[in-house]
């Protein structure tokens, strides 16, 4: 392996780490964004996407599905996935965060806290305290660039979540439910003022953002092979340290900040010490925020919103 | 009518508390992750011990005792978790402990319960630390750490013949301990050339990093000092990044888990463990424990914590007593018959066991190479 495909070969490595963190740090900043909570339950409803995922799958490959129709499988995979997670996302903002809006902020902390360990244990008991298997539909067939392998599952890992962040940003940007969006995470008393539906647009953020994190669940799952209950922990710590590296708010913030958490994971390991690779990731972060607070494309936070 | 009734009531209840102060129950507690990465291991012991326990009763129990009672505790591979779990068992009585499972968690916990003198049997700890503080009452069921890194040195030396060698590990007590004593050997046998050594967190899941830049060093052999969860995962990733190297990698990744999710990427790994003859005690123990919790397999240290059981409950009627030093002995100086194969400890607690080497073939653990004789089998 020459120097130049073993750059390329932990390049890609990074842009598949960072591109999973990436879509599971949208779903922090979505929801930070538009009612300023922390919403601490994403790790574990990435964890459930990623279960629903297994379910699905399993049971197409049952009826001999996936061979047949392959692509229709990875529709219906990623489709039940990512609705059931956002209904039980809806769910969670109903349950343990609306009643809150009102609350001090750390009461509302405390609840996504709660939460999280809810369903932590819930999903403990209901699939199991050990690894289960993904079915593996991708196999380990791929093509070779100079040298550097990439798996056809890492591909279509990479392509899909690069497409759903490109359609996450057109939403935003472009409708008029994004809009609303945009309109109350700047001022939310205002724009309720001007007649925009509050809690439809709370409710939408908390579709869209456990929904991507379902996706990024179902991705681990099918990519690395196995999920567990406990899965979401390490995800929610490197996909938190991301949204807030890149700005917390900031949509196209936590692509950036995922993409740098990656990076840095990986080409530290790849040319450092490895055993030193969450140190340094945090030592980024710690020093990213030392000298802009607000994150690399983060807005000034002003005092009243504070 | 109703006075009498009353009498006979309290007549009842006297008679019932009589009885139960008189009732003497013996206590086994365990120590193993319940919670946590390795909590499929841990359910594997104690589901060992409670299997021993039923059998033990099933067969009339041990004679000054009315009953066996298991006391379950979460050592969650944490050593402050472990020790806390172990003074738990401590308060409640125990007669004697199984347990722990990983080494960080064995050595602490080792601690209060050699102050209060309480016979402990590890079924899975294989660090030497843990027998070599010259407490009297603790056992182990495994081979320990040095006995497993002299088995795989000599099969890269011997059996694979393997010049360069690249080492992995998690850095944690038992991993550590390994890939340490295995650098000692290779450097002592000067054959192998220890090419690099990384380390990775335990819990990750991504170790294309570090897989790739074992990739570029192209070692003969890489020996991936994990547990199972993060085996079969590098399995995976080191086929999927093209590694040609010889995978080798030890008894924590020795479970039918492994196998299951690292799938085709599995076949080929090599592994170190002990192997048991097979015999009728061993397919009896298997059916009562695949009935008893409606399990399609039993894990790796299922075997162990049966027979740590067996072994701590025969001594207790040998000796005929619960007393820790004539229990110790008695487990010290006679021979048992286990499901893991015939037990015998040295002075220290360790068993006299070796490993051999097994391949992964057809989704199976196969044995392949025995280091004592240096023949395939």
């Amino acid at each position: 392996m020459g120097n130049t495909s073993f750059i390329i070969q932990q390049l890609i490595n990074a842009l598949f780490l960072g591109s999973i963190y990436a879509l599971i740090a949208l779903g922090y900043t979505m929801v930070y964004g538009i009612i300023e909570l922390i919403n601490f339950a994403h790790g574990e409803l990435f964890t459930a996407g990623a279960f629903i995922g297994i379910i699905v799958l399993s049971a197409l490959q049952k009826f001999g599905f996936v061979e047949t129709h392959f692509v229709l499988t990875l529709f219906l995979v990623f489709g039940t996935a990512m609705a059931y997670v956002g209904v039980l996302g809806v769910a969670i903002e109903h349950v343990a965060y609306k009643p809150l809006r009102n609350a001090s902020r750390l009461a509302a902390i405390l609840s996504a806290l709660g939460m999280s360990i809810f369903l932590s244990n819930g999903m403990m008991l209901s699939q199991g305290v050990s690894d289960r298997a993904y079915p593996a539909i991708f196999g380990l067939k791929g093509l070779t660039i100079i040298g550097a392998r990439v798996t056809y599952g890492q591909v279509f890992i990479i392509v899909l979540s690069l497409v759903l962040m490109v359609a996450l940003n057109m939403f935003v940007k472009w409708t008029k439910l994004g809009k609303a969006m945009r309109a109350t995470a700047q001022n939310l008393n205002m724009a309720r003022m001007l007649g925009i539906d509050i809690n439809r647009t709370i409710r939408v953020t908390f579709v869209i953002g456990p929904a991507l994190g379902a996706a990024a669940g179902v991705m681990v799952g099918m990519y690395y092979g196995s999920v567990r209950f406990d899965m979401g922990f390490i995800y929610m710590i490197k996909a938190f340290a991301a949204a807030i590296l890149g700005g917390i708010g900031s949509i196209p913030g936590a692509v950036l900040g995922g993409m740098i958490i990656g990076g840095v994971e990986v080409l530290w390991s790849a040319f450092l010490p490895s055993e030193w690779k969450d140190v340094t990731t945090f030592i980024v972060l710690i020093l990213v925020l030392y000298l802009k607070p607000s994150g690399i494309l983060g807005e000034h936070v002003s005092e009243t919103r504070v | 009518m109703k006075r009498i009734g009353i009498v006979a009531l309290c007549l009842l209840l006297m008679t019932g508390f009589s009885s139960m102060a008189m009732a003497k129950t013996l206590k086994i507690g365990t120590l193993s992750p319940l919670t946590g990465p390795y909590a499929q291991d841990g359910t594997d012991i104690l589901q060992g011990v409670k299997t021993a326990v039923a059998v033990v009763e099933k067969a009339g129990g041990i004679p000054g005792f009315d009953k066996i009672e298991v006391i379950p505790g979460d050592s969650a591979c944490d050593g402050g978790k472990a020790t806390m779990a172990a003074n738990k068992l401590i308060n409640s009585g125990v007669n004697g402990v199984v347990g722990a499972y990983c080494s960080s968690a064995t050595i602490p916990s080792s601690v209060p319960l050699n102050e209060a003198n309480i016979i402990q049997i590890t079924p899975a700890s294989t660090h030497t630390d843990v027998t070599a503080r010259g407490f009297k009452q603790i056992f182990r069921m495994c081979p320990r750490d040095d006995v497993q890194a002299w088995s795989t040195v000599k099969f890269l030396e011997d059996g694979l013949k393997v010049k360069t060698l690249a080492l992995i590990d998690d850095r944690q007590t038992y991993t550590v301990g390994l890939t340490e004593n295995i650098t000692k050997f290779a450097k002592e046998n000067n054959k192998i050339k220890i090419v690099a050594l990384e380390h990775i967190t335990p819990g990750d899941k991504d170790f294309t990093a570090v897989l790739t830049k074992l990739k570029k060093v192209n070692p003969d052999a890489i020996y991936m000092g994990v547990y199972q969860p993060e085996g079969s995962l590098m399995v995976r990733q080191a086929k999927a990044l093209g590694i040609k190297a010889k995978l080798i990698t030890e008894d924590a990744v020795y479970h039918p888990k492994f196998i299951e999710v690292g799938g085709k990427a599995a076949e080929g790994t090599f592994l170190t463990f002990a192997k048991a003859p097979d015999t009728p005690e061993r397919k009896n123990f298997e059916k009562t424990y695949m009935k008893m919790w409606n399990a399609k397999n039993v894990g790796s240290y299922g075997y162990y914590a049966y027979d740590a059981a067996m072994v701590f409950m025969e001594a207790v009627k040998k000796a005929g007593t619960t007393d820790t030093a004539k229990v110790a002995d008695t487990i010290r100086n006679n021979t048992w018959n286990g499901v893991s194969g015939k037990i015998q400890f040295d002075e220290k607690g360790d068993r006299k066991l070796a490993h051999v080497i097994w391949i992964v073939k057809g989704g199976k653990f196969v044995p392949y190479w025995d280091p004592m004789t240096e023949k395939y089998f």
